[in-house]
């Protein structure tokens, strides 16, 4: 039987009928079109799906949608919401050539954010764990490591103030 | 060397801000009224007759709007090598017979993805099992189980090359060593799964979003599959998550999205789980290399014969390339006087091999490079000198093959020795750490024209307008490596423009020009950026014309289009506006708009590239001796690709090509049994991840390849050739351990340890 | 992919879980994070159609720490909670280094602890350090609760003490005594982010010179993390001298019961418990002196 809950995403009530077996991933991309969230492999183990709950990074492929009711999610479509400015994350992961196929880049962009969030000025070896859940097949994750450093100074030199 | 604008800058990537806020459309994202959920039924048995199948159950199931299997389908066979019709060896639905566990068996469009899949779990098949062989060895026996009917032997390919006096000079060689060399399949792991939409039109024509490197392929083929005409099928490739070579093929599920939005008018489509991917994807060619090399005494090689039976899988796929290229590439590097290859293509019971980044080459190499580091060992040379005593120079030949025009590999092999400080670190590492060399040659596109197009290899449409913008059509696929950004890279040099000038439509086989073979080998920054240059320069010289004309200029002087201007050279007083420049062209011309297409097709150039990349490698390894885990600490490249156009996105590729060798090296292999692979999910197929990535330093080595876009050639592929012989190396300089089995385990440097 | 269908309920007391379990029958799963029950669905290897989940529960939660009472972790704390915790890092560190060595970030940061105990892989993460640290699982049911000791609560590959109606609501680890040191290590063959293929955990408590406790406890070697008693037996009373140590690691790997599967071979495994018994005896044995 399908429920009715109220997702909250990027700061938007969302009312949806899902079914109790239908995952966040299913919910924000086939009912909410919010495609710049990926699937990689359903199983937790790409990272491509990250979002945030209540500001933590979770695989939203493993994450049931009828357990996000009253909790705050944040997907990549949420990182620059007026859409014109972007976040220091996303500017550095252009500049940077963090990307390339870009299948893996919002996750990474979202699990970068957590980092940021708590630890501005992360060391290469936090950065590394932070992503350690992100596969990426293109960039060897080298450009995708300095981006996260160079958004962190940005950030930081902003008082961590974005958009 | 040349000055250039935009052309050796680290542009950033044209769609990097779509794809940095998702708002990017890969396949799986492209959604249309009424659409249908595909979902694919596939053999359990890795080989067995198809004696019946029954779909009326799953045809009766609410909501299931189609069910097809081969006997549906006009039974066309397929296969990229259309030169050869005999090695076109694949139904989209199997017909009578299941080669591989994963073959395609049945397919099912529902109205919703649950639905097909219960759809898929009625229908009914009997098989008859049959043997199935699943190693070189067994499948090429007297008596084994015969895979395809047409050929009895398994062997689907053999290639030979053979020149020089082999045997007199073997026989003349002060020293002679056979090695035999094992090398495993790995999988191409891109995070975007295989996914197609396909939506019939009024008028019966068909136009197929899906996730390829090879728009122009897909729209033949699926033409043929279908019995339709070319013109008839659109093929648009939306943003691509990956290919590495795992794209490059007609599929079933592209062919059944076309077939059932036919069959029901409705818009139907697939997208692959990763276990399917894992379990029935394509994959590089496992090989066993027999290599036979002579040298004198001082280490100048005299001969080589490389004997490589590759495993192929269930069909050719892209098999007879991987073939042909693994012994051109056993010819490269080195000067060998004297060459024989005998290449054989062998059919097994698994999921086809096919193309993958470096295509032959990084088995091939593989066996060459541990070899050149064993000889010089027994020779007492160190393995740099080996290499450059016998390293292939710029205008070298390879009879039949091809001339090298360009080639840096000897200022590569100085270099690198030199940021890894290699003579010092080689005498004095510790026990436990150990330093290595690998060392590769690449292509930058294939001459060679197996799918038989009667188009151009490439092709570009440049249109100019008077507001001081161009837009480049063109049908090159990108599918991550940047070839977009580089084109219009390309053309804003040609052009004197901006990037912000530049508009850009590709791979959409209805809006760009025919044709351009698609995104492998390495071949688009040179073939497509030759045909850009061409289009650009046929603007030119209107271009020039109208401004001659409009300052009266002497037809002696040289024009030139540079910040964003047009005006004979030294003279910049006397300019227009490249779009000025563009008006007065279409004046002349009574208000014809001002567009040109180019094209670039290889001639001349041999039988496999217009031109190689080379380079070299150095790992740097810790092996812990008592679990015989390897760390590698670092690795130092340098490389030749001619003039880089965009050096961060060759970095880009180089770094990935690092992570891919590295897992070659040391962490990926599929764990299979019986034809089945087990390991179906990244936590047990183990691809580095950022954790595994070790510090690496890079330098580009200046060349000016004569035959590229501004002195361009290949970037994309030939990096991920190195790593795993210099890890080998580096690992063998370590622990003594000599691996000629990939991969490298902690299991078998234990193993070499013990048995010490 | 989809999940097959389940209704889903989220009780905010106990008492509704085992109402629910009772009135919904062998059909029930609980879950806690679900990141080991959502892929055994999405495999097919399990079709729950009730799934009940704990994380409303108020108080399963907690993680609490007394310098002498000692360590407890409720049964939703999350692994990336644990791997944090500041009491757990500084007076549990082997405890936190487990849970932060446990899988992915995002997992871990949906993931539990006890949910890696309860899916009872012997490839457990967190099973060899709670196991050597003589931590005991506490289970309600019903009639009311019971504490049963963790190493008790292993019964083969997916299956615990378990009875139907139970679940576990927290874990509990003693204060360990003084001058006691703890290890773990695990080998795997893509570095950190990977299953492990063989991991050994052990708590060394010291008098003076001599080794006066140990428990050595190896895991993924057999159906269930295993513990190595003839090994602690050579340890206790003794001077850990390399000799003994050497020896001990040897005797380890005759205790193990391996199997060969696609992430290792058994005598590979057989031999790393060796290996890896050494280094963790070495390195608790360092850390108890320095207590």
């Amino acid at each position: 039987m399908k429920q009715v809950i109220t997702l909250n995403v990027n700061g938007a009530p969302y009312a949806v009928a899902v079914y109790p077996s239908q995952t966040l991933n299913e919910v924000l991309r086939e009912e909410l079109n919010l495609t710049g969230v990926k699937l990689g492999c359903g199983s937790g183990d790409c990272g491509a799906c990250t979002v945030l709950v209540d500001g933590l990074a979770v695989s939203s492929c493993l994450s049931l949608a009828v357990d996000m009711e009253g909790k705050a999610i944040t997907t990549v479509e949420g990182l620059a919401p007026s859409g014109e400015v972007l976040h220091p994350i996303q500017e550095s992961f252009i500049e940077k050539g963090a990307i390339q196929c870009g299948f893996c880049t919002a996750g990474m962009e979202m699990s970068a954010f957590h980092l940021l969030k708590y630890n501005p000025s992360p060391t290469e070896a936090e950065i590394k764990e932070a992503i350690s859940g992100n596969l990426c097949r293109c960039t060897g994750y080298v450009k995708i490591i300095e981006a996260i450093a160079d958004a962190g100074h940005k950030m930081a030199n902003t008082g961590g103030e974005t958009s | 060397m040349n000055q250039f604008s935009i052309v050796g800058k680290d542009v950033p990537r044209n769609d990097a801000r779509a794809k940095a806020t998702g708002s990017a459309i890969y396949t799986d994202d492209v959604k249309l009224p009424g659409m249908l959920y595909g979902q694919i039924l596939r053999s359990p048995f890795p080989h067995a007759r198809i004696l019946h199948i029954d779909t009326s159950q799953a045809a009766s199931l609410p909501g299931v709007r189609c069910v097809m299997t081969g006997e549906d389908t006009p039974k066309v066979k397929y296969g990229n090598w259309r030169l050869f019709p005999e090695t076109q060896d694949e139904y989209p639905l199997a017909i009578d017979k299941v080669r591989f566990i994963g073959d395609e068996v049945a397919a099912v469009a529902a109205v919703d993805p649950d639905i097909a899949q219960e759809a898929l779990s009625l229908i009914k098949v009997e098989y008859e099992e049959l043997p199935g062989v699943f190693d070189v060895d067994a499948a090429i026996k007297e008596g084994a189980p015969i895979i395809h009917d047409y050929c009895p032997s398994n062997i689907s390919v053999n290639r030979k090359i053979k020149y020089g006096d082999i045997d007199k000079a073997f026989a003349e060689s002060d020293y002679v060593r056979e090695d035999t060399f094992h090398v495993h399949a790995v999988s191409h792991a891109y995070l975007e799964p295989c996914a197609a939409v396909a939506q019939c039109d009024l008028d019966g024509r068909i136009t197929l979003w899906t996730s390829t490197q090879v728009p122009y392929i897909i729209q033949c083929l699926l033409a043929s599959t279908l019995q339709m005409r070319e013109n008839d099928i659109r093929i648009i490739k939306p943003f691509v998550g990956g290919g590495f070579g795992g794209k490059m093929e007609l599929r079933t599920w592209e062919f059944c999205a076309a077939f059932m939005a036919k069959k029901t008018g409705r818009p139907v489509k697939f997208t692959l789980t990763r276990e399917e991917e894992f379990l029935t994807g394509r994959r590089r060619h496992p090989m066993t290399i027999h290599s036979k090399v002579g040298f004198k005494k001082d280490g100048t090689l005299t001969a080589k014969d490389l004997k490589i039976y590759l495993d192929g899988g269930a069909y050719n796929a892209m098999g007879p390339t991987a073939t042909f290229l693994c012994g051109n590439f056993g010819a490269m590097l080195y000067r060998y006087p004297s060459y024989r290859f005998h290449g054989q293509h062998v059919y097994t019971n698994k999921p086809p091999a096919s193309a993958m980044r470096g295509f032959g080459a990084p088995q091939s190499i593989f066996a060459t490079e541990t070899q050149m580091s064993l000889a010089a060992e027994e020779l007492g040379l160190d393995p740099l000198d080996i290499r450059l005593k016998n390293a292939q120079v710029s205008g070298d030949t390879i009879p039949d093959v091809a001339t090298i025009s360009s080639c840096g590999f000897i200022e590569a092999l100085n270099k690198v020795a030199e940021m890894s400080d290699w003579r010092e670190k080689r005498k004095t590492l510790p026990k436990g750490r150990g330093i290595g060399i690998g060392c590769y040659s690449f292509i930058s596109g294939g001459v060679f024209n197996w799918f038989n197009t009667q188009y151009p290899f490439s092709a570009a449409e440049v249109r100019a307008f008077d507001d001081g913008t161009a837009h480049l059509l063109t049908m090159a696929a990108d599918i991550g490596q940047g070839c977009d950004t580089v084109l219009k890279q390309i053309l804003a040099e040609a052009f004197g423009l901006t990037m912000e000038d530049i508009r850009i439509t590709s791979a959409d086989t209805a809006i760009t020009p025919q044709a351009d073979l698609g995104a492998w080998g390495s071949r688009l920054t040179l073939m497509n950026g030759n045909a850009v240059l061409d289009a650009a320069n046929k603007i030119k010289a209107q271009l020039f014309g109208a401004v001659s004309a409009r300052f009266n200029l002497n037809v002696i002087h040289e024009i030139e289009c540079k910040d964003g201007k047009v005006y004979p050279k030294g003279r910049p007083d006397r300019s227009l506006s490249f779009g000025e420049a563009v008006a007065m062209a279409q004046k002349i011309n009574r208000g014809e708009p001002l567009v040109a297409r180019g094209y670039y097709t290889p001639r001349n150039k041999g039988l496999v590239t217009p031109s190689f990349s080379f380079g070299a490698q150095v790992a740097e390894v810790e092996v812990d001796q008592a679990t015989g885990v390897v760390q590698v600490q670092k690795f130092w490249t340098a490389h030749d690709c001619g003039t880089a156009i965009n050096p961060m996105a060759v970095e880009g590729q180089l770094e990935g090509s690092i992570q891919m060798g590295l897992g070659y090296a040391l962490s990926e292999q599929f764990v299979m049994e019986g034809g089945k692979t087990l390991n179906t999910n990244f936590l047990d197929y183990k691809m580095p991840s950022s954790m595994d990535v070790p510090p690496s330093e890079v330098v580009h080595i200046e060349t000016y390849e004569p035959e590229g876009p501004m002195g361009a050639k290949e970037a994309g592929e030939g990096l991920a050739i190195p790593t795993a012989p210099a890890i080998a190396d580096a690992v063998c300089h370590a622990t003594g351990y000599r691996c000629k089995d990939l991969p490298i385990t902690p299991e078998k440097i234990l193993r070499a340890k013990r048995d010490r | 992919m989809s999940l097959s269908h389940f209704d889903h309920y989220a009780p905010a007391t106990l008492e509704e879980v085992f109402s629910l379990l009772q009135s919904k029958g062998p059909g029930a799963r609980v879950m806690a994070g679900g990141t080991d029950l959502l892929l055994k669905i999405r495999h097919g290897a399990l079709k729950p159609k009730y799934i009940i989940g704990l994380k409303n529960i108020r108080g399963l939660k907690t993680i609490s720490f007394d310098a002498s009472a000692g360590l407890t972790i409720g049964a939703t704390a999350l692994l990336a909670e644990v791997a944090r915790h500041p009491d757990i890092v500084k007076h549990y560190p082997t405890i936190a280094q487990a849970a932060r060595g446990t899988a992915n970030p995002q997992i871990r940061n949906m993931g539990t602890v006890i949910g890696n105990l309860c899916n009872a892989s012997p490839a457990a993460d967190n099973a060899p350090t709670l196991l050597a640290m003589d931590a005991q699982i506490r289970i309600r049911g019903p009639e009311g609760e019971r504490v049963l000791p963790l190493d008790q609560f292993f019964k083969g590959p997916g299956v615990t003490a378990l009875v139907p109606l139970e679940i576990v609501t927290a874990v509990h680890v003693p204060a360990p005594p003084p001058n006691t040191g703890t290890a773990y290590l695990s080998l795997s063959a893509r570095g950190k982010m990977d299953c492990t293929a063989v991991g050994v955990a052990t708590m060394v408590t010291m008098t003076g010179k001599t080794c006066a406790g140990v428990r050595l406890f190896v895991g993924a070697c057999g159906p269930v993390p295993l513990r190595a008693p003839k090994a602690e037996d050579i340890l206790r009373g003794q001077e850990l001298t390399e000799e003994v140590v050497e020896k001990a690691g040897t005797q380890a790997s005759a205790e193990s019961r391996p199997i060969s599967d696609m992430r290792a071979s058994g005598d590979y495994r057989t031999e790393m418990v060796a290996v890896l018994t050494r280094r963790v005896l070495r390195e608790a044995h360092h850390r108890a002196l320095a207590c």
